[in-house]
Protein backbone atom coordinates (compact mmCIF):
# COMPACT_ATOMS: atom_id res chain seq x y z
CA UNK A 1 0.00 0.00 0.00
CA UNK A 2 3.09 2.50 -0.11
CA UNK A 3 1.97 4.97 -1.87
CA UNK A 4 4.57 6.52 -4.70
CA UNK A 5 6.52 9.57 -4.02
CA UNK A 6 4.61 9.99 -0.83
CA UNK A 7 1.78 11.05 -2.67
CA UNK A 8 -1.43 10.03 -0.45
CA UNK A 9 -3.75 11.10 -3.21
CA UNK A 10 -2.88 11.41 -6.74
CA UNK A 11 -5.66 13.11 -9.34
CA UNK A 12 -5.21 12.45 -12.95
CA UNK A 13 -6.27 14.21 -15.95
CA UNK A 14 -10.33 14.15 -14.20
CA UNK A 15 -13.04 15.75 -16.59
CA UNK A 16 -16.73 16.20 -15.11
CA UNK A 17 -19.22 17.47 -17.68
CA UNK A 18 -22.73 17.92 -16.99
CA UNK A 19 -24.53 18.21 -20.20
CA UNK A 20 -22.15 19.15 -21.91
CA UNK A 21 -20.61 21.69 -20.18
CA UNK A 22 -17.02 20.63 -18.33
CA UNK A 23 -17.39 21.75 -14.72
CA UNK A 24 -13.94 20.11 -14.36
CA UNK A 25 -11.02 20.20 -17.62
CA UNK A 26 -8.59 17.29 -17.63
CA UNK A 27 -7.31 18.47 -13.65
CA UNK A 28 -4.38 16.70 -12.46
CA UNK A 29 -2.40 17.48 -9.17
CA UNK A 30 -1.40 15.40 -6.15
CA UNK A 31 -0.91 15.32 -2.77
CA UNK A 32 1.45 14.53 -0.48
CA UNK A 33 1.23 12.55 2.64
CA UNK A 34 0.92 14.42 5.75
CA UNK A 35 0.60 17.95 4.28
CA UNK A 36 -2.09 20.59 3.65
CA UNK A 37 -3.15 21.47 0.55
CA UNK A 38 -5.74 23.75 -0.14
CA UNK A 39 -7.64 24.20 -3.25
CA UNK A 40 -8.64 28.15 -4.57
CA UNK A 41 -10.28 29.64 -7.77
CA UNK A 42 -13.41 31.82 -8.14
CA UNK A 43 -16.79 30.63 -7.02
CA UNK A 44 -17.71 28.19 -9.83
CA UNK A 45 -14.07 27.43 -10.81
CA UNK A 46 -15.03 23.34 -10.27
CA UNK A 47 -13.90 23.21 -6.62
CA UNK A 48 -16.43 20.81 -5.12
CA UNK A 49 -17.27 19.56 -7.82
CA UNK A 50 -13.53 18.61 -7.94
CA UNK A 51 -13.87 17.17 -4.44
CA UNK A 52 -17.24 15.25 -4.94
CA UNK A 53 -15.27 13.69 -8.06
CA UNK A 54 -12.83 12.31 -5.54
CA UNK A 55 -15.04 11.57 -2.49
CA UNK A 56 -17.48 9.64 -5.34
CA UNK A 57 -20.12 11.51 -4.41
CA UNK A 58 -20.65 12.63 -8.21
CA UNK A 59 -17.65 10.27 -10.11
CA UNK A 60 -15.85 12.17 -12.79
CA UNK A 61 -16.45 11.13 -16.26
CA UNK A 62 -12.88 10.60 -17.35
CA UNK A 63 -9.60 10.04 -15.82
CA UNK A 64 -8.13 8.14 -12.95
CA UNK A 65 -8.19 9.10 -8.93
CA UNK A 66 -5.62 7.12 -7.07
CA UNK A 67 -5.82 6.93 -2.83
CA UNK A 68 -2.73 5.49 -1.60
CA UNK A 69 -2.27 4.10 -4.63
CA UNK A 70 -5.56 2.39 -5.62
CA UNK A 71 -7.93 3.66 -7.96
CA UNK A 72 -11.07 4.95 -6.43
CA UNK A 73 -13.17 5.75 -9.38
CA UNK A 74 -16.37 3.34 -10.04
CA UNK A 75 -16.27 2.75 -6.35
CA UNK A 76 -19.58 3.81 -4.12
CA UNK A 77 -19.01 6.63 -2.02
CA UNK A 78 -19.40 4.83 0.76
CA UNK A 79 -16.65 2.21 0.21
CA UNK A 80 -14.30 5.10 -0.88
CA UNK A 81 -15.06 6.90 3.05
CA UNK A 82 -14.39 3.37 4.35
CA UNK A 83 -11.01 3.21 2.55
CA UNK A 84 -9.95 6.31 5.28
CA UNK A 85 -11.15 9.28 3.18
CA UNK A 86 -13.81 11.91 5.27
CA UNK A 87 -15.15 15.11 4.51
CA UNK A 88 -17.13 17.89 5.59
CA UNK A 89 -19.73 19.85 3.44
CA UNK A 90 -19.86 23.35 2.45
CA UNK A 91 -23.90 23.41 3.20
CA UNK A 92 -23.77 22.27 6.31
CA UNK A 93 -25.21 18.88 6.32
CA UNK A 94 -25.69 17.51 9.92
CA UNK A 95 -28.07 14.46 10.90
CA UNK A 96 -31.27 16.13 12.86
CA UNK A 97 -33.85 13.23 12.40
CA UNK A 98 -35.36 11.27 15.49
CA UNK A 99 -33.95 13.74 17.73
CA UNK A 100 -30.14 12.93 16.85
CA UNK A 101 -28.22 14.64 19.17
CA UNK A 102 -24.49 16.23 18.84
CA UNK A 103 -23.40 13.28 20.18
CA UNK A 104 -24.94 11.03 17.38
CA UNK A 105 -23.57 12.93 14.80
CA UNK A 106 -20.34 12.52 16.45
CA UNK A 107 -20.95 8.63 17.05
CA UNK A 108 -21.88 7.89 13.39
CA UNK A 109 -18.69 8.42 12.01
CA UNK A 110 -17.92 5.24 13.88
CA UNK A 111 -20.07 3.13 11.48
CA UNK A 112 -17.67 2.38 9.08
CA UNK A 113 -15.46 0.35 11.75
CA UNK A 114 -18.09 -0.82 13.94
CA UNK A 115 -19.96 -2.48 10.66
CA UNK A 116 -23.11 -2.68 12.57
CA UNK A 117 -25.41 -5.78 11.56
CA UNK A 118 -28.94 -6.52 12.14
CA UNK A 119 -28.25 -9.82 13.56
CA UNK A 120 -25.43 -8.72 16.02
CA UNK A 121 -27.18 -5.48 17.26
CA UNK A 122 -30.30 -7.86 18.26
CA UNK A 123 -28.18 -10.85 19.47
CA UNK A 124 -25.23 -9.70 21.01
CA UNK A 125 -26.36 -7.23 23.16
CA UNK A 126 -23.28 -6.82 25.49
CA UNK A 127 -20.74 -6.51 22.69
CA UNK A 128 -22.56 -3.60 21.03
CA UNK A 129 -23.33 -2.05 24.64
CA UNK A 130 -19.16 -2.45 25.25
CA UNK A 131 -18.67 -1.14 21.25
CA UNK A 132 -20.54 2.01 22.33
CA UNK A 133 -19.01 2.85 25.34
CA UNK A 134 -15.62 3.30 23.69
CA UNK A 135 -17.49 4.87 20.43
CA UNK A 136 -19.00 7.69 23.19
CA UNK A 137 -15.61 7.84 25.31
CA UNK A 138 -13.79 8.58 21.82
CA UNK A 139 -16.92 10.80 20.64
CA UNK A 140 -16.63 12.87 23.54
CA UNK A 141 -12.65 13.24 23.64
CA UNK A 142 -13.05 14.55 19.73
CA UNK A 143 -15.86 17.25 20.95
CA UNK A 144 -13.53 18.58 23.74
CA UNK A 145 -10.88 18.79 20.98
CA UNK A 146 -13.48 20.98 19.15
CA UNK A 147 -14.64 23.02 22.11
CA UNK A 148 -18.41 21.47 22.31
CA UNK A 149 -18.39 18.85 25.13
CA UNK A 150 -20.86 20.83 26.94
CA UNK A 151 -23.24 20.76 23.97
CA UNK A 152 -22.60 17.00 23.30
CA UNK A 153 -26.74 16.26 23.99
CA UNK A 154 -27.89 19.45 22.45
CA UNK A 155 -29.79 19.15 19.21
CA UNK A 156 -27.67 20.36 16.13
CA UNK A 157 -29.59 22.72 15.09
CA UNK A 158 -29.40 24.73 18.37
CA UNK A 159 -25.76 25.27 17.74
CA UNK A 160 -24.59 28.53 16.20
CA UNK A 161 -23.34 28.24 12.00
CA UNK A 162 -19.60 27.97 13.15
CA UNK A 163 -20.21 25.35 16.12
CA UNK A 164 -22.12 23.24 13.31
CA UNK A 165 -18.85 23.28 11.29
CA UNK A 166 -16.68 22.16 14.02
CA UNK A 167 -19.05 19.08 14.65
CA UNK A 168 -19.01 18.03 11.08
CA UNK A 169 -14.75 18.09 11.65
CA UNK A 170 -15.54 16.34 14.33
CA UNK A 171 -17.71 13.49 13.07
CA UNK A 172 -15.22 13.41 10.20
CA UNK A 173 -12.32 12.94 12.69
CA UNK A 174 -14.44 10.23 14.33
CA UNK A 175 -14.18 7.91 11.47
CA UNK A 176 -10.08 7.97 11.85
CA UNK A 177 -9.49 9.72 8.15
CA UNK A 178 -5.98 8.92 6.71
CA UNK A 179 -7.50 12.32 4.66
CA UNK A 180 -9.75 14.95 4.92
CA UNK A 181 -11.86 16.64 2.46
CA UNK A 182 -13.14 19.89 3.68
CA UNK A 183 -15.00 22.26 1.50
CA UNK A 184 -14.78 25.32 3.08
CA UNK A 185 -14.78 24.80 6.59
CA UNK A 186 -13.92 28.78 7.34
CA UNK A 187 -16.83 30.38 5.45
CA UNK A 188 -19.23 32.10 7.87
CA UNK A 189 -16.57 32.23 10.74
CA UNK A 190 -15.84 35.32 12.36
CA UNK A 191 -12.07 36.26 12.84
CA UNK A 192 -11.74 34.98 16.60
CA UNK A 193 -13.37 31.74 15.43
CA UNK A 194 -11.10 31.00 12.31
CA UNK A 195 -8.19 31.63 14.57
CA UNK A 196 -9.43 28.94 16.76
CA UNK A 197 -9.63 27.08 13.81
CA UNK A 198 -6.49 27.63 12.00
CA UNK A 199 -4.67 25.99 15.45
CA UNK A 200 -7.52 23.40 15.30
CA UNK A 201 -6.49 22.17 11.72
CA UNK A 202 -2.92 22.21 12.40
CA UNK A 203 -3.57 19.98 15.54
CA UNK A 204 -4.79 17.71 13.86
CA UNK A 205 -2.27 18.06 10.96
CA UNK A 206 -0.33 17.08 13.48
CA UNK A 207 -1.55 13.94 14.24
CA UNK A 208 -0.47 12.81 11.03
CA UNK A 209 -4.13 13.15 8.84
CA UNK A 210 -3.54 14.95 5.48
CA UNK A 211 -6.14 17.23 4.52
CA UNK A 212 -7.46 18.96 1.13
CA UNK A 213 -9.35 22.17 2.03
CA UNK A 214 -11.59 24.35 -0.39
CA UNK A 215 -11.05 27.81 1.05
CA UNK A 216 -11.46 31.84 0.11
CA UNK A 217 -10.52 32.84 3.53
CA UNK A 218 -6.69 33.60 1.56
CA UNK A 219 -5.32 34.69 5.52
CA UNK A 220 -6.54 31.17 6.89
CA UNK A 221 -5.06 29.96 3.50
CA UNK A 222 -1.79 31.23 3.82
CA UNK A 223 -1.38 30.30 7.46
CA UNK A 224 -1.88 26.59 6.88
CA UNK A 225 -1.44 25.66 3.35
CA UNK A 226 2.33 23.77 2.46
CA UNK A 227 1.08 23.67 -1.38
CA UNK A 228 -1.73 25.40 -3.29
CA UNK A 229 -3.63 24.49 -6.15
CA UNK A 230 -5.60 27.13 -8.04
CA UNK A 231 -8.55 26.33 -10.44
CA UNK A 232 -10.37 28.75 -12.98
CA UNK A 233 -13.38 27.92 -15.63
CA UNK A 234 -12.62 23.76 -14.46
CA UNK A 235 -8.91 24.00 -15.07
CA UNK A 236 -5.74 24.00 -13.41
CA UNK A 237 -4.58 27.20 -13.45
CA UNK A 238 -1.45 27.04 -11.40
CA UNK A 239 0.03 24.66 -8.58
CA UNK A 240 2.57 25.51 -6.18
CA UNK A 241 3.70 26.54 -2.89
CA UNK A 242 2.07 29.55 -1.37
CA UNK A 243 4.68 32.27 -1.73
CA UNK A 244 4.81 31.37 -5.79
CA UNK A 245 1.54 31.24 -6.09
CA UNK A 246 1.09 34.95 -4.26
CA UNK A 247 3.23 35.76 -7.10
CA UNK A 248 1.88 34.76 -9.82
CA UNK A 249 0.43 36.89 -12.27
CA UNK A 250 -2.02 34.57 -13.41
CA UNK A 251 -3.33 34.07 -10.15
CA UNK A 252 -3.67 37.43 -8.77
CA UNK A 253 -5.18 38.13 -12.80
CA UNK A 254 -7.74 35.59 -12.31
CA UNK A 255 -8.85 34.96 -8.67
CA UNK A 256 -6.77 36.86 -5.91
CA UNK A 257 -6.70 40.63 -7.45
CA UNK A 258 -7.91 42.84 -4.59
CA UNK A 259 -6.80 40.14 -1.90
CA UNK A 260 -3.53 39.83 -3.02
CA UNK A 261 -2.40 41.90 0.16
CA UNK A 262 -3.69 38.82 2.68
CA UNK A 263 -1.00 37.12 0.46
CA UNK A 264 2.22 36.73 2.73
CA UNK A 265 0.43 37.05 5.84
CA UNK A 266 2.65 34.35 7.81
CA UNK A 267 2.32 34.64 11.31
CA UNK B 1 -37.28 9.40 33.59
CA UNK B 2 -33.89 7.15 32.81
CA UNK B 3 -35.79 4.26 34.80
CA UNK B 4 -38.75 4.37 32.90
CA UNK B 5 -36.97 4.20 30.13
CA UNK B 6 -35.08 1.31 30.78
CA UNK B 7 -37.98 -0.58 32.58
CA UNK B 8 -40.94 0.10 30.64
CA UNK B 9 -40.95 -3.59 29.64
CA UNK B 10 -41.47 -4.97 33.44
CA UNK B 11 -44.65 -2.43 33.83
CA UNK B 12 -45.52 -3.66 30.28
CA UNK B 13 -45.09 -6.75 31.25
CA UNK B 14 -47.25 -6.71 34.55
CA UNK B 15 -49.86 -4.80 33.04
CA UNK B 16 -50.36 -7.78 30.48
CA UNK B 17 -50.19 -10.35 32.93
CA UNK B 18 -52.48 -8.39 35.75
CA UNK B 19 -55.58 -7.25 33.36
CA UNK B 20 -57.28 -11.30 33.26
CA UNK B 21 -57.16 -10.80 36.81
CA UNK B 22 -58.71 -7.87 37.61
CA UNK B 23 -60.22 -7.39 34.12
CA UNK B 24 -62.01 -10.85 34.03
CA UNK B 25 -62.41 -9.80 30.19
CA UNK B 26 -64.76 -11.93 28.30
CA UNK B 27 -63.29 -13.99 24.66
CA UNK B 28 -64.58 -11.22 23.00
CA UNK B 29 -62.46 -8.72 24.70
CA UNK B 30 -59.56 -10.93 24.85
CA UNK B 31 -60.25 -11.51 21.17
CA UNK B 32 -59.95 -7.39 20.61
CA UNK B 33 -56.28 -6.91 22.74
CA UNK B 34 -55.21 -10.07 20.79
CA UNK B 35 -55.92 -8.41 17.68
CA UNK B 36 -54.54 -4.96 19.17
CA UNK B 37 -51.42 -6.82 19.61
CA UNK B 38 -51.10 -8.38 16.18
CA UNK B 39 -51.61 -4.95 15.14
CA UNK B 40 -48.66 -3.10 17.39
CA UNK B 41 -46.48 -6.00 15.98
CA UNK B 42 -47.38 -4.59 11.88
CA UNK B 43 -46.72 -0.75 13.09
CA UNK B 44 -43.83 -1.13 14.97
CA UNK B 45 -41.76 -3.02 11.97
CA UNK B 46 -43.41 -0.40 10.12
CA UNK B 47 -41.97 2.33 11.86
CA UNK B 48 -38.62 0.98 11.82
CA UNK B 49 -38.83 1.41 8.20
CA UNK B 50 -40.57 4.67 7.64
CA UNK B 51 -39.86 6.54 11.32
CA UNK B 52 -36.37 5.77 11.44
CA UNK B 53 -35.04 4.76 7.65
CA UNK B 54 -37.29 7.18 6.16
CA UNK B 55 -38.91 4.73 3.44
CA UNK B 56 -42.36 4.83 3.07
CA UNK B 57 -43.90 1.70 2.16
CA UNK B 58 -47.96 1.62 1.05
CA UNK B 59 -47.92 -2.35 0.83
CA UNK B 60 -46.91 -3.62 3.98
CA UNK B 61 -49.50 -6.05 4.76
CA UNK B 62 -48.19 -7.84 1.95
CA UNK B 63 -45.84 -9.41 4.34
CA UNK B 64 -48.99 -9.91 6.72
CA UNK B 65 -49.92 -12.07 4.00
CA UNK B 66 -47.10 -14.10 3.56
CA UNK B 67 -46.92 -14.60 6.88
CA UNK B 68 -50.41 -15.81 7.59
CA UNK B 69 -50.87 -17.62 4.22
CA UNK B 70 -47.42 -19.81 4.90
CA UNK B 71 -49.03 -20.45 8.27
CA UNK B 72 -52.32 -21.62 6.95
CA UNK B 73 -51.40 -23.42 4.33
CA UNK B 74 -48.54 -25.51 6.25
CA UNK B 75 -50.41 -26.44 8.84
CA UNK B 76 -53.97 -26.54 6.99
CA UNK B 77 -53.00 -28.29 4.30
CA UNK B 78 -49.83 -30.36 5.21
CA UNK B 79 -49.74 -31.14 8.64
CA UNK B 80 -46.65 -29.02 9.79
CA UNK B 81 -46.53 -27.60 13.82
CA UNK B 82 -47.73 -24.09 13.82
CA UNK B 83 -44.24 -22.80 15.42
CA UNK B 84 -42.59 -24.34 12.43
CA UNK B 85 -44.55 -22.97 9.72
CA UNK B 86 -44.36 -19.75 11.32
CA UNK B 87 -40.36 -19.62 11.01
CA UNK B 88 -40.78 -20.94 7.53
CA UNK B 89 -43.37 -18.07 7.17
CA UNK B 90 -39.92 -15.76 8.53
CA UNK B 91 -37.53 -17.04 6.39
CA UNK B 92 -39.87 -16.87 3.25
CA UNK B 93 -40.52 -13.23 4.09
CA UNK B 94 -36.89 -12.17 5.06
CA UNK B 95 -36.04 -13.71 1.64
CA UNK B 96 -38.69 -11.80 -0.30
CA UNK B 97 -37.97 -8.94 1.49
CA UNK B 98 -34.12 -9.54 0.74
CA UNK B 99 -35.15 -9.85 -2.74
CA UNK B 100 -37.01 -7.13 -3.54
CA UNK B 101 -35.73 -4.73 -0.93
CA UNK B 102 -32.97 -3.29 -3.31
CA UNK B 103 -35.08 -2.56 -6.61
CA UNK B 104 -37.66 -1.21 -4.50
CA UNK B 105 -35.64 0.78 -2.10
CA UNK B 106 -33.65 2.13 -4.79
CA UNK B 107 -37.02 4.56 -5.68
CA UNK B 108 -37.72 7.40 -3.65
CA UNK B 109 -40.78 9.01 -2.10
CA UNK B 110 -43.90 8.90 -4.41
CA UNK B 111 -42.40 6.27 -6.74
CA UNK B 112 -41.48 4.36 -3.72
CA UNK B 113 -45.11 4.67 -2.63
CA UNK B 114 -46.41 3.51 -5.63
CA UNK B 115 -44.03 0.24 -6.32
CA UNK B 116 -44.90 -0.56 -2.48
CA UNK B 117 -48.51 0.07 -3.24
CA UNK B 118 -47.98 -2.21 -6.57
CA UNK B 119 -46.06 -4.79 -4.47
CA UNK B 120 -49.34 -5.40 -1.96
CA UNK B 121 -51.35 -5.48 -4.90
CA UNK B 122 -49.22 -8.26 -6.68
CA UNK B 123 -49.05 -10.35 -3.39
CA UNK B 124 -52.69 -10.35 -2.72
CA UNK B 125 -53.91 -11.27 -6.55
CA UNK B 126 -51.00 -13.89 -6.57
CA UNK B 127 -53.37 -14.85 -3.60
CA UNK B 128 -56.19 -15.04 -5.12
CA UNK B 129 -54.61 -16.64 -8.37
CA UNK B 130 -53.30 -19.88 -6.54
CA UNK B 131 -56.66 -21.12 -5.98
CA UNK B 132 -55.90 -24.64 -5.13
CA UNK B 133 -53.38 -23.82 -2.88
CA UNK B 134 -54.85 -20.57 -1.00
CA UNK B 135 -58.19 -21.23 -1.29
CA UNK B 136 -58.91 -18.15 -3.55
CA UNK B 137 -61.12 -15.25 -3.00
CA UNK B 138 -63.22 -17.62 -0.80
CA UNK B 139 -60.42 -17.70 1.64
CA UNK B 140 -58.47 -20.25 3.25
CA UNK B 141 -60.34 -22.53 5.85
CA UNK B 142 -59.71 -25.64 9.04
CA UNK B 143 -56.54 -23.84 10.01
CA UNK B 144 -55.41 -25.06 13.62
CA UNK B 145 -55.36 -23.07 16.75
CA UNK B 146 -51.52 -22.26 18.09
CA UNK B 147 -49.45 -24.72 20.09
CA UNK B 148 -46.24 -25.12 21.60
CA UNK B 149 -44.84 -27.74 22.78
CA UNK B 150 -47.93 -29.71 22.51
CA UNK B 151 -49.54 -27.43 24.47
CA UNK B 152 -53.11 -25.71 22.74
CA UNK B 153 -53.53 -21.92 22.69
CA UNK B 154 -57.00 -22.74 22.38
CA UNK B 155 -58.15 -20.58 25.16
CA UNK B 156 -58.61 -17.46 24.37
CA UNK B 157 -56.67 -16.02 27.72
CA UNK B 158 -53.79 -18.37 26.55
CA UNK B 159 -53.72 -16.72 23.04
CA UNK B 160 -53.77 -13.27 24.81
CA UNK B 161 -50.58 -13.77 26.62
CA UNK B 162 -48.88 -15.71 23.63
CA UNK B 163 -49.25 -12.59 21.47
CA UNK B 164 -48.48 -9.91 24.34
CA UNK B 165 -45.20 -11.32 24.71
CA UNK B 166 -44.26 -11.99 21.51
CA UNK B 167 -45.51 -7.64 21.58
CA UNK B 168 -43.15 -7.44 24.02
CA UNK B 169 -40.34 -9.14 22.54
CA UNK B 170 -41.00 -7.03 19.49
CA UNK B 171 -40.73 -3.77 21.39
CA UNK B 172 -37.54 -4.81 23.00
CA UNK B 173 -35.69 -6.25 20.04
CA UNK B 174 -36.86 -2.56 18.10
CA UNK B 175 -36.02 -0.64 20.82
CA UNK B 176 -32.45 -2.45 21.02
CA UNK B 177 -31.80 -1.62 17.07
CA UNK B 178 -32.30 2.34 16.99
CA UNK B 179 -30.76 2.74 20.36
CA UNK B 180 -27.58 0.92 18.37
CA UNK B 181 -25.20 1.94 16.02
CA UNK B 182 -27.26 0.09 13.35
CA UNK B 183 -30.15 2.52 14.42
CA UNK B 184 -28.04 5.51 13.97
CA UNK B 185 -27.52 4.41 10.45
CA UNK B 186 -30.83 4.31 9.75
CA UNK B 187 -31.15 7.71 11.09
CA UNK B 188 -28.42 9.11 9.00
CA UNK B 189 -30.24 7.59 6.21
CA UNK B 190 -33.01 8.86 6.65
CA UNK B 191 -31.36 12.44 7.52
CA UNK B 192 -29.48 12.58 4.49
CA UNK B 193 -28.48 10.27 2.37
CA UNK B 194 -25.38 11.29 0.56
CA UNK B 195 -24.37 12.35 3.66
CA UNK B 196 -24.79 9.08 5.38
CA UNK B 197 -22.90 7.39 2.32
CA UNK B 198 -19.81 9.65 2.68
CA UNK B 199 -19.36 8.50 6.27
CA UNK B 200 -19.37 4.88 5.16
CA UNK B 201 -23.02 3.84 4.91
CA UNK B 202 -24.22 0.96 2.38
CA UNK B 203 -27.31 2.90 2.10
CA UNK B 204 -29.15 0.13 -0.21
CA UNK B 205 -27.59 -2.62 2.18
CA UNK B 206 -29.14 -0.70 5.75
CA UNK B 207 -32.34 0.24 3.58
CA UNK B 208 -32.78 -3.22 2.96
CA UNK B 209 -32.14 -4.73 6.16
CA UNK B 210 -34.53 -2.17 7.99
CA UNK B 211 -37.07 -3.81 5.48
CA UNK B 212 -36.40 -7.33 5.88
CA UNK B 213 -36.77 -6.70 10.04
CA UNK B 214 -40.38 -5.07 9.36
CA UNK B 215 -41.21 -7.90 6.76
CA UNK B 216 -40.02 -10.60 9.49
CA UNK B 217 -42.10 -8.57 12.08
CA UNK B 218 -45.16 -8.59 9.82
CA UNK B 219 -44.90 -12.09 8.86
CA UNK B 220 -44.80 -13.14 12.66
CA UNK B 221 -48.06 -11.16 12.82
CA UNK B 222 -49.45 -12.74 9.84
CA UNK B 223 -48.85 -16.13 11.71
CA UNK B 224 -50.19 -15.31 14.76
CA UNK B 225 -53.41 -13.80 13.24
CA UNK B 226 -54.09 -17.07 11.16
CA UNK B 227 -53.80 -19.48 13.62
CA UNK B 228 -56.22 -16.87 15.50
CA UNK B 229 -58.75 -16.68 13.15
CA UNK B 230 -58.84 -20.49 12.15
CA UNK B 231 -59.86 -18.68 8.25
CA UNK B 232 -57.99 -16.15 6.46
CA UNK B 233 -59.30 -14.24 3.27
CA UNK B 234 -57.65 -12.07 0.60
CA UNK B 235 -59.50 -9.30 1.93
CA UNK B 236 -57.68 -8.96 5.38
CA UNK B 237 -54.33 -7.99 3.80
CA UNK B 238 -55.43 -5.62 1.07
CA UNK B 239 -54.08 -1.97 0.82
CA UNK B 240 -56.41 -1.19 2.80
CA UNK B 241 -55.44 -2.79 5.50
CA UNK B 242 -51.80 -1.08 4.53
CA UNK B 243 -52.91 2.07 5.30
CA UNK B 244 -54.45 1.73 8.41
CA UNK B 245 -50.96 0.91 9.44
CA UNK B 246 -49.74 4.31 8.01
CA UNK B 247 -52.82 5.82 9.83
CA UNK B 248 -51.71 4.00 13.11
CA UNK B 249 -47.95 5.22 12.65
CA UNK B 250 -48.89 9.22 12.65
CA UNK B 251 -51.68 9.20 15.13
CA UNK B 252 -49.33 7.55 17.54
CA UNK B 253 -46.45 9.53 16.55
CA UNK B 254 -44.02 7.76 13.97
CA UNK B 255 -40.79 7.20 14.96
CA UNK B 256 -40.63 6.70 18.78
CA UNK B 257 -41.76 3.01 18.35
CA UNK B 258 -43.52 3.48 21.29
CA UNK B 259 -46.07 5.84 19.30
CA UNK B 260 -47.23 3.29 16.62
CA UNK B 261 -47.42 0.75 19.35
CA UNK B 262 -50.23 2.98 21.02
CA UNK B 263 -51.43 4.22 17.69
CA UNK B 264 -52.21 0.57 16.72
CA UNK B 265 -53.65 -0.16 20.09
CA UNK B 266 -55.89 2.91 20.44
CA UNK B 267 -57.39 2.37 16.59
CA UNK B 268 -57.98 -1.40 17.33
CA UNK B 269 -59.73 -0.59 20.94
CA UNK B 270 -61.55 2.92 19.82
CA UNK B 271 -64.37 1.55 17.93
CA UNK B 272 -65.32 -0.48 21.45
CA UNK B 273 -66.17 3.04 22.61
CA UNK B 274 -67.47 5.14 19.82
CA UNK B 275 -69.72 1.81 18.70
CA UNK B 276 -72.35 3.00 21.36
CA UNK B 277 -73.19 6.07 18.76
CA UNK B 278 -74.10 3.33 16.38
CA UNK B 279 -74.41 5.25 12.96
CA UNK B 280 -71.91 8.15 14.03
CA UNK B 281 -69.27 5.12 14.95
CA UNK B 282 -67.12 6.26 11.68
CA UNK B 283 -67.95 9.75 11.47
CA UNK B 284 -66.56 10.03 15.02
CA UNK B 285 -63.80 7.76 14.36
CA UNK B 286 -62.51 10.29 11.51
CA UNK B 287 -63.36 13.27 14.02
CA UNK B 288 -61.05 11.91 16.14
CA UNK B 289 -58.09 11.17 13.59
CA UNK B 290 -58.44 14.92 12.21
CA UNK B 291 -57.99 16.32 15.49
CA UNK B 292 -55.11 14.22 16.24
CA UNK B 293 -53.34 14.53 13.29
CA UNK B 294 -53.75 18.35 12.88
CA UNK B 295 -53.80 19.59 16.47
CA UNK B 296 -51.26 17.00 17.70
CA UNK B 297 -48.57 16.15 15.04
CA UNK B 298 -46.51 14.10 17.09
CA UNK B 299 -49.04 11.92 18.17
CA UNK B 300 -50.98 10.43 20.71
CA UNK B 301 -47.21 9.76 22.27
CA UNK B 302 -46.35 13.28 21.70
CA UNK B 303 -49.18 14.35 23.58
CA UNK B 304 -47.62 11.69 26.55
CA UNK B 305 -44.30 12.81 26.40
CA UNK B 306 -44.99 16.74 26.74
CA UNK B 307 -47.77 15.68 29.94
CA UNK B 308 -45.00 13.95 31.06
CA UNK B 309 -42.25 16.60 30.99
CA UNK B 310 -45.01 19.14 33.03
CA UNK B 311 -45.45 16.78 35.45
CA UNK B 312 -41.77 15.67 36.19
CA UNK B 313 -39.74 18.65 34.50
CA UNK B 314 -36.89 17.47 32.94
CA UNK B 315 -33.52 18.61 34.41
CA UNK B 316 -30.36 18.89 32.54
CA UNK B 317 -29.91 16.52 29.95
Amino acid sequence: MMEKNGHILTVSSVTKTFDGVRALDDVSFSVRSGDIKALIGPNGAGKTTLLNAVSGLNPPTTGTVLFEGRDVVGLRTDQIASLGMSRTFQLIRLFTINNATVLDNVLLGAHMYLKPTLLGTVFLRRKIKGQEREATSKAMDLLKLVGLEKEAHALPGSLSFGNQRLLELARALMTDPKMLLLDEPASGLNDAEVEDFTRLLMTIKQQGVTILIVEHNMKLVMNIADDIIVLDFGKKLAEGSPSAICANPDVIAAYLGVQSKECGVRE
Amino acid sequence: MNALKRYWWLILLAAIAVYPIIGKPSPYRSGLLIFAGIYIILAVGLDLLMGYTGQISVGHAAFFAVGAYTSGILTAKYGFSPAAAMGVGVVFSATLAFLTGRPVLALKEYYLAMATLAFNEIVVTLIIGFEGLTGGASGLRDIPPFTIFGFSLLNHLHYYYFVWIVVVLVIASSIAVVRSPFGRALIAIHSDEQAARSFGVDCAKYKTRAYMLAAVYASIAGSLFAHYMGFIAPDDFGILTSINLLVMLFLGGIGTIFGPALGALFLKLLPEVTYQFQDYELLINGVILIVVLVFFPRGLFGILTALKNKIVPRTGK
